[in-house]
């Protein structure tokens, strides 16, 4: 579906093209109607979907606000096969390495990582609390899974987040729609395989809509055993 | 004693797929994975691109991979800038993700012993 509109021009170039210019420093998040779309390189291997990487980071003395958050969250890069992924990966610091209350995003093309978002308005994400130490290997499991499409649930992946916190990090997976049990028991259960948590682990689940309300990512979920 | 032999429209359920394979690059090390990904299913809507782990961490030794890609924003502390020095490490020890840890973590066990967290 990604891959209708992709220009043709673009097969020799081997790199992803992200069509945002970030340089400024300025963030201008809301342009993704106009989007020229990557494709996988010759001989490479394409994804079912592509994705974007986006990268966040918040002072914690400024409050949180939407409008704050898009102006704080920035695109990295657009990728379309697994080699550009490789590529983009290879060249960010490993989420354990971040400093400060921030997060890395990867989200499918077109779908801003904000629960504002026409694909993310009806949906919500499974939340599980890491330890200090977790954070890079769990990532980099629960994007092959995504990528990988491990899930199995049609369209309803959005896209997965890694927030470095204080004293524990947070895994999200989010999807499109958050009444729809057996999607959101699917990702469950593909979860607790592909990152083989313990069988104990505590997976929380919260509405984008809760999110909004109380303007809060991850208090007052859905505890789920 | 003839038969009664009537045309039909009905086909073999097809088992196969065929994969053009021009270069011998493209084979797959593992003889258990098929070329262009681990699984070809087809399901309602048509056939899904399905790679699993092991597969996905194969991919990322080939050269192709490797190249720096081109608009990686200048983010310090979050974006490395490509760099022939592969022996970076970060302060609190944690490697760039463009080094092979060999902490194992990247090694595509797919028993990974499970972590108290």
């Amino acid at each position: 579906m990604n891959q209708l509109e992709c220009s043709r021009d673009e097969e020799d170039q081997e790199e992803t093209e992200c069509h945002q210019d970030n340089s400024d420093g300025i963030n201008n998040n809301n342009n993704n109607n106009r989007r020229k779309t990557v494709c996988p390189g010759v001989g490479e291997h394409p994804l079912q979907y592509n994705y974007t990487f986006w990268y966040s980071r918040r002072t914690p003395s400024r409050p949180a606000s939407s409008q704050s958050y898009e102006q704080n969250i920035r695109q990295i890069g657009s990728v379309a096969s697994v080699e550009q992924f490789w590529r983009f990966y290879s060249h960010l610091v490993r989420p354990g390495d971040l400093s400060g209350h921030s997060d890395f995003h990867l989200f499918k093309e077109g779908i801003k990582p904000m629960w504002e978002d026409d694909s993310n308005r009806s949906g919500g994400k499974w939340i599980i609390r890491l330890r200090k130490g977790l954070a890079s290997r769990f990532w980099e499991n629960i994007i092959l899974a995504m990528m990988g499409e491990q899930f199995m649930v049609g369209e309803e992946i959005c896209g997965a987040v890694v927030s470095i916190r204080f004293q524990e990090d947070i895994l999200s997976i989010w999807n499109r729609t958050s009444n729809d049990q057996t999607t959101t028991s699917r990702i469950r259960d593909t979860l607790r395989r592909v990152l083989n948590l313990p069988a104990n682990t505590i997976m929380e689940y919260k509405t984008h809509n809760d999110s909004l309300r109380d303007n809060s990512s991850f208090r007052n979920t859905k505890i789920s055993l | 004693m003839s038969t009664d032999c009537k045309k039909t429209t009905a086909t073999d359920i097809p088992s196969t797929r065929r994969v053009s394979i021009n270069d011998a690059a493209h084979m797959p090390l593992d003889y258990s994975t098929t070329p262009g990904g681990t699984l070809f299913s087809t399901t309602p809507g048509g056939t899904r691109i399905i790679y699993d782990r092991k597969f996905l961490l194969g991919c990322r030794s080939s050269p192709v991979a490797k190249t720096p890609p081109r608009g990686l924003p200048k983010i310090p502390g979050v974006t490395s800038p490509p760099s022939k020095d592969t022996d970076e490490k970060a302060h609190n020890g944690e490697l760039p993700n463009n080094v092979t840890a060999p902490d194992g973590s990247n090694t595509g066990d797919d028993s990974q012993f499970e972590i108290d967290i």
